[in-house]
């Protein structure tokens, strides 16, 4: 028999569903808001909304974040808790050659980006020989250990940081070249996410996180999926931390070493729903949005860490499958809202 | 030669406190498979009972242990009914539920940060900084009772699950969660039970805490990875493993912190905890070979 038809027809076929998919899927919603948001900071021709773009660049810095935590915690099912060790290692290795040699962070930012993926390769060789509690247990000791180093280590500033020179912009477009950097990397994550998704990559990642050990019989290289996932993650949450530092002005370990922020990636995903690729995203606005108006409105901080343990335990127990898995589930999710 | 001695007893000293510390999310793991990582949150909540008891009405901690150990029971019962329960039935690990107990250690924290402020505290009872001199090694009696009375509340504990039919159930719930089961054990009311146990061991630790740490509400995270790295050595779910780790890790943060200095003593820890997961990620006396 001639296999070779039967490979074709089967290759037709499953073009045939990727169209069907297409059609139902909402591609031009992802691009309008995209270029909505690009056009937006003309409003600054107007007045000044200074603090509308803080609030999208800040949305967007935790969806990038959000989303690279998804690839290992959403996708791959290893939920960890030391995810901003990456966003430091980013921070302070674009934050140190900026203040040493004046170069922008936002050139240096996919190299920051690659050594934390190289710093998430060699330590996922490690912790991810366990599963389980052992897996998240461990990202927690990754943060004890990172926060002495840094804390510790004189030439990168010790436990009071690097000031970072600020850019020489006007106050109405400071924020400008932060804006773009963090949108424009927010939808480089979003675009990665859906990529791998759709890949046998992606696919091997789901079989791990459904049963490691029937995936890994069924031939697939568990062991260097799941590093590869980590390292990926930690590059976009390393990206995000370049940029962040110099928008900050500052690179210091209780800015990027406090278990708040990896603590908003997990809740993000979990709220948004992980393993999908709008989750994170939905998860960020909800999350940041939230988090305005509680300070906005009750200001003390600690406040702020009960409210957060409150939603993450409610959304928990009654929606596990975050605002878009639920929906998704009950065929409720809008058309707009379906990125997977 | 008696430098050494002395690092080795002030590091037995403080082993034994761990120890304590240890214990009760070390029995919450082995009846519920679940990892507590709530546990050291509500060490602090006792250490502010005991703080408070003492500053308000001057109660000595020790004094003040039981009822700390009381409210606290009261309060594990409150979360095991209103979070846990549904977990608990389940007997299997989940990812979930280790999330749960985050948020809810994130809870205790904001509660006691907003109430009481982030401000360092320690409760000063008159033996707290006192200290008895044998030859030139000295032992600090803060400590040194805090050591004996963990000591103490460990045998009991020990001698509970070893004798009674209670601690019978719980060491056939430990062991085997269905067949327990199937024997007409009444699981759920075990899980309660230790549940409620464990956070009273939680809340005792904490008034011993209290006079031997300076503590405040986030200062738990540090004792997470810490209290962490005993349990996993000793194998999860195993008491006697835990305190036996918590010896052996205290002694050795001693002495690291005596001969390279103070800032690298805590790491101890968080460093064993990564070679025993790489190396031995069942522990010392778990039997597990791999946790899932």
């Amino acid at each position: 028999m001639d296999s070779s038809n039967v490979i074709e027809a089967r290759k037709k076929h499953n073009d045939n569903l990727a169209r069907g998919n297409d059609k139902t899927r909402a591609t031009w919603f992802p691009l309008t808001l995209m270029a909505l948001l690009l056009v937006l900071p003309a409003l600054q021709f107007l007045g000044n909304y200074n603090y509308l773009l803080h609030m999208v660049l800040f949305t967007a810095s935790y969806a990038v974040m959000a989303s690279g935590w998804n690839i290992l915690g959403g996708f791959a099912g290893y939920i960890s808790l030391g995810h901003n060790v990456f966003f430091a290692i980013g921070g302070y290795f674009a934050g140190m050659i900026l203040a040493r040699y004046g170069v922008s962070t936002i050139i240096l930012a996919p190299v920051a980006g690659l050594v934390a993926g190289i710093a998430g390769y060699l330590i996922g060789m490690i912790t991810l020989r366990v599963r389980g509690p052992s897996f998240i247990i461990s990202s927690l000791a990754l943060v004890m250990i990172a926060r002495i180093l840094f804390d510790n280590w004189e030439f990168i500033g010790g436990a009071n940081g690097v000031a970072l020179p600020a850019n020489e912009l006007t106050v109405q477009w400071a924020k400008l070249p932060y804006y773009y950097a963090f949108v424009i990397m927010a939808a480089f994550a979003v675009w990665v996410s859906y990529r791998i998704k759709h890949s046998k990559f992606g696919l091997g990642l789901r079989a791990i996180s459904k049963d490691e050990i029937k995936a890994e019989s069924a031939g697939i290289n568990t062991r260097f999926y799941k590093v590869l996932a980590f390292a990926i993650s930690a590059f976009l949450v390393g990206m995000a931390g370049a940029v962040w530092g110099e928008y900050l002005t500052y690179i210091r370990p209780n800015i990027f070493l406090i278990i708040l922020v990896s603590v908003n990636m997990v809740l993000m995903c979990i709220l948004g729903g992980k393993g999908t690729v709008a989750g994170p995203v939905v998860g960020a606005i909800f999350i940041v949005v939230f988090n305005e108006i509680f300070v906005a409105t009750l200001g003390a901080s600690e406040i702020n860490i009960l409210a957060t343990g409150l939603i993450m335990a409610v959304a928990l127990i009654f929606f596990p499958l975050g605002i878009v898995g639920t929906l998704a589930k009950h065929h409720r999710l809008p058309k707009i809202l379906n990125w997977d | 030669m008696s430098n050494f001695i002395q690092v080795l007893i002030l590091g037995l000293a403080l082993g034994g406190v761990l120890a304590l510390m240890g214990s009760g999310l070390s029995l919450v793991f082995g009846v519920m498979r679940i990892v507590n990582l709530a546990h050291p949150a509500l060490i602090i909540a006792g250490a502010y009972v005991a703080y408070w008891a003492f500053k308000l009405w001057g109660v000595d901690p020790i004094v003040s242990l039981p009822f700390a150990a009381i409210i606290l029971s009261i309060v594990g019962i409150l979360l095991y009914k209103l979070v846990f329960e549904r977990e608990a039935k389940s007997a299997k690990y989940s990812e979930m539920s280790v999330l749960l107990t985050f948020s809810v250690a994130m809870c205790v924290e904001g509660a006691l940060g907003s109430a009481f402020t982030n401000t360092q505290r320690v409760t000063s009872p008159g033996y707290a900084t006192d200290a008895i001199f044998i030859g030139d090694i000295f032992i600090p009696t803060g400590q040194l009772y805090a050591g004996l009375i963990s000591l103490g509340l460990i045998a009991l504990l020990a001698l509970v699950l070893k004798f009674s039919r209670f601690g019978y159930a719980i060491r056939a719930t430990t062991q085997n969660r269905e067949a327990a089961e199937l024997l007409g054990v009444n699981v759920n009311l075990v899980s309660l039970a230790s549940f409620a146990i464990g956070i009273a061991l939680a809340g005792a630790a904490g008034t011993l805490v209290s006079f031997v740490f300076s503590f405040f509400p986030a200062k738990h995270w540090e004792w997470i990875a810490i209290l962490m790295s005993l349990v996993v050595l000793g194998g999860m779910g195993s008491i006697l493993g835990t305190v036996i780790a918590a010896f052996l890790l205290s002694v050795i943060a001693a002495f690291v912190g005596a001969w390279i200095g103070s800032t690298w003593s805590t790491m101890t820890f968080f460093l064993a905890l990564f070679v025993i997961l790489l190396v031995r990620p069942q522990g010392l006396f778990g039997e597990k070979p791999e946790l899932t």
